[in-house]
């Protein structure tokens, strides 16, 4: 089996972190995003990943290269010289997709956390017998998003409304679709929206299906959903893969610790916590909602919550950093700071107070 | 000297509870005068000057707080200086000149030769012994302590540059007058009582004849002040100002009005370095093996408890019964008498109340903007942040710019409110 992410752009939400890396490879929950999604398909037997892309594809493939043998899995990228937008990329890559095999594929989006209940979708697609399956999830405000219509019985799919003004249902599209190969004959090469041409003309001729995702879902495409991510996973891991999360008496909830990162004394860690390979968190540090990225080094008697700390950056003693605060790679806040929501850009030193929420360029 | 048996007395004025209100929420239980300052009562700085006048007979605190709120202090200073130390309560506010005035009898009961006026809420390093052998010099009726200040919000004065005498004085000015200001501290020969006196009856004339005018009342704007209410500034120094009785004698050193908490913490700083250069002792030493690490000036009273993880200063003020606990960090702030700082708390620029608490991870801090160049802002209301009395930060939460009034609870963060 084979598999499309669609990776796209600079991930410009996600700045200030996607300045230092693609955003596929920005860390989440101590692992790169997109390593998330290649585990899940490898996991259900997928055999290559093709990754539509359309900036930077050598940091992406040298990084990538190490995984294929580590995972045993063929990754290749694709890419795009003008934006194709959803469904362009898949015309593109359509000679390494559509194989004499006739199986579907799948076509995931790079943004999207999930449990990957893939072999689910598998069996679902097998089912209906339609061309195409596409996972849906359940939403509260259902007017920000393409709400899916759809026959809650069959799963089969009535139509797309796109941010509907009125309620007209509260599933919306979760980025994860399963095609058969004859989907690629709908599909020119030319910048195409997946959901606004290609699905309809599938819908309408009844062979689209909608499968609810078991399990949480969300959009880490922006700080504030990446924050509110990991505390999803966290929770999703407790329930799947219990003895992975740390403990201790210096533990409260849900937190994820690397075994090369270093504890010390007095401290209290969580919940909703990702510290990554190599980070030293010093004696009396407070860390809660928030991720740490590899290499950092948190000083004594600092205390972070709902944030995220870039790479290789360090928060000095008794700083005080929190309420959305974002550091780039590389970046140090000296000893005493309060951050308040500061998003800093990469390689920059921190010495005056951020009172309130700003970017420090 | 002329005259060894020459005896000076000194009087410091300590005002009432309907005086000092901009120190709220740090004046509702504790006299404004005992507030501490670099771990001492704000009055206790004139008053350790004091022993350094040649022949002091008596100390006078006048003021109308009530009596028991000055009793303690005032009987253990009379042991610590040897020296009575009384505490002369006004039935009502007669004004600087008119409390003096009101307790004359008292105050020249041994005879002195000289008595020394102080202000209790003026920051400075009183030279008084300076003073008075400028005073002696001058041959005047009464020496002023002056600063060079540019600020309109004091009393303004000019002086002869070769002989000092006064020659102009202007309360609170609209226009510049001068940059030479009234420090608060002065120095009279007996001779005031007798001009004291003079306005008193002046003032006693006006009054009657105000009783007999009554229609002057409907365009006189002004209220008649009560008869025995006498300033010293509007009353005694204008007037005698060019009349060779009122001398300056220039202070070179720092010198703050303190009329604001805000402006207790940036004194308390004054008072510290000046511990440095004088009594060292009083200052905290520490390197983080068996006591705290400590920064800079930094005073904490012997029955404070501060773990050896702690790093304290610069200008730190610990008072009694206070316990900071593992990996606090405390710098430019007053913690009053038993508050409590829990691990790993910060606090930076500003005061923390009697009784008061601060949780784990608590962060209780005023800004330090690139303008006021780190030392805090003492002039804006919310420069510093206070906590009031018992009040209880809980753990994480952050405080800043805040005054917060006694007794409350905090369990979200707050920044730039005033917390009823």
């Amino acid at each position: 089996m084979k598999a499309l992410i669609l990776v796209g752009g600079f991930g410009t939400r996600l700045r200030p972190l996607t300045l230092s890396f693609p955003k596929p490879l920005v860390d989440f929950a101590n692992k790169p995003m997109i390593l998330h999604q290649i585990e899940a398909l490898k996991a259900i037997g997928v055999t290559e990943v093709v990754l539509a892309i359309n900036y930077q594809p050598e940091v992406m493939l040298n990084f990538l290269k190490d995984f294929e043998t580590k995972i045993g899995i063929k990754i290749t990228c694709s890419q795009e010289t003008e934006p194709l937008g959803t469904a362009g990329p898949l015309a593109l890559a359509r000679d390494k997709l559509a194989d004499k095999s006739g199986e579907p594929f799948f076509v995931l989006n790079s943004d999207v956390i999930s449990e990957y209940p893939l072999k689910e979708m598998i069996a679902f697609h097998k089912s209906h017998g339609g061309e195409a399956s596409i996972m849906v999830t359940k939403v509260d405000e259902p007017s920000k998003y393409g709400v899916v219509v759809m026959e809650e019985s069959t799963g089969k799919v009535d139509s797309f409304v796109e941010k509907p003004k009125i309620f007209v249902g509260n599933k919306i599209n979760a980025g994860i679709y399963l095609l058969n190969p004859s989907v690629l004959d709908l599909i020119e090469l030319k910048p195409t929206s997946i959901e606004k041409e290609i699905f309809p003309k599938i819908a309408s001729a009844g062979q689209l299906f909608a499968m609810v995702l078991p399990g949480f879902w969300m959009d880490i495409g922006q700080p504030k959903d990446y924050i509110s991510g990991l505390r999803l996973y966290l929770d999703s891991l407790r329930k799947r893969a219990p003895s992975k999360l740390a403990s201790g008496a210096h533990i409260m909830g849900n937190v994820l610790v690397d075994e090369t990162a270093k504890i010390g004394d007095g401290c209290l860690i969580g919940p909703d916590v990702a510290i990554g390979p190599g980070c030293v968190v010093e004696s009396g540090v407070r860390l809660s909602r928030c991720t740490i990225m590899r290499g950092v080094r948190i000083k004594k008697h600092a205390c972070i919550s709902s944030s995220i700390i870039g790479w290789h950056s360090t928060v000095g003693q008794w700083a005080r950093v929190e309420n959305m605060t974002i550091l780039g790679e590389d970046v140090h806040v000296c000893d005493e700071i309060y951050s308040n929501g500061g998003v800093v850009l990469p390689h920059k030193e921190i010495k005056a107070s951020i009172l309130k929420p700003e970017i420090v360029m | 000297m002329k005259n060894s048996e020459e005896k000076v007395v000194a009087v410091i004025m300590v005002g009432g509870p309907t005086k000092g209100t901009r120190f709220r929420p740090l004046s509702f239980n504790t006299p404004k005068p005992l507030f501490p300052l670099a771990g001492q009562p704000m009055v206790h700085h004139p008053i350790s000057a004091c022993k350094s006048i040649p022949n002091l007979a008596q100390i006078f605190l006048i003021g109308f707080h009530e009596e028991r709120e000055f009793a303690l202090y005032v009987s253990s200073l009379s042991s610590e200086l040897k020296i009575p130390v009384r505490y002369l309560k006004e039935d009502k506010p007669h004004g600087s000149a008119g409390g003096l005035y009101y307790f004359r009898d008292l105050i020249m009961e041994d005879n002195p030769s000289h008595i020394f006026l102080l202000n209790c809420d003026v920051c400075c390093s009183f030279p008084l012994p300076e003073m008075l052998d400028a005073h002696r010099r001058y041959g005047g009726m009464g020496t002023l302590l002056v600063s060079a200040e540019s600020a309109s919000e004091f009393g303004e004065l000019v002086a002869d540059p070769i002989t000092n005498e006064l020659l102009h004085y202007t309360e609170k000015p609209e226009t510049f007058v001068s940059d030479l200001i009234n420090c608060g501290v002065y120095v009279f020969t007996p001779e005031i009582f007798n001009v004291i006196q003079d306005i008193h009856t002046h003032h006693e004339d006006r009054a009657n004849l105000h009783t007999l005018s009554r229609s002057e009342a409907l365009w006189s704007p002004t209220k008649t002040p009560a008869k025995d209410f006498v300033r010293l500034d509007q009353d005694i120094l204008s007037p005698l100002a060019g009349k060779k009785q009122l001398y300056t004698y220039q202070t070179m050193d720092f010198w703050e009005q303190i009329k604001t908490p805000a402006m207790s913490l940036k004194c308390s700083a004054l008072y510290l370095a000046q511990f440095r250069l004088n009594s060292p002792n009083l200052l905290a030493r520490g390197d983080g093996t068996k006591n705290p690490t400590v920064v800079g000036d930094v005073y904490i009273h012997p029955s404070a408890k501060v773990h050896r993880t702690a790093k304290i200063g610069p200008n730190v003020s610990i008072s009694a019964n206070v316990r900071v606990a593992a990996g606090v960090r405390l710098m430019s702030c007053i913690i009053l008498d038993d508050a409590e700082i829990q691990e790993n708390a910060f606090v930076m620029y500003a005061i923390v109340g009697w009784k008061s608490s601060l949780g784990k991870w608590a962060r209780v801090q005023a800004s330090s903007d690139s303008f006021t160049c780190g030392e805090g802002d003492y002039k804006t209301k919310l420069g510093i942040t206070i906590l009031g009395e018992a009040v209880t930060v809980e753990d994480e939460v952050v405080v800043v710019n805040s005054i917060v009034l006694p007794n409350k609870i905090l369990n979200i963060s707050v920044q730039e409110e005033i917390i009823l």
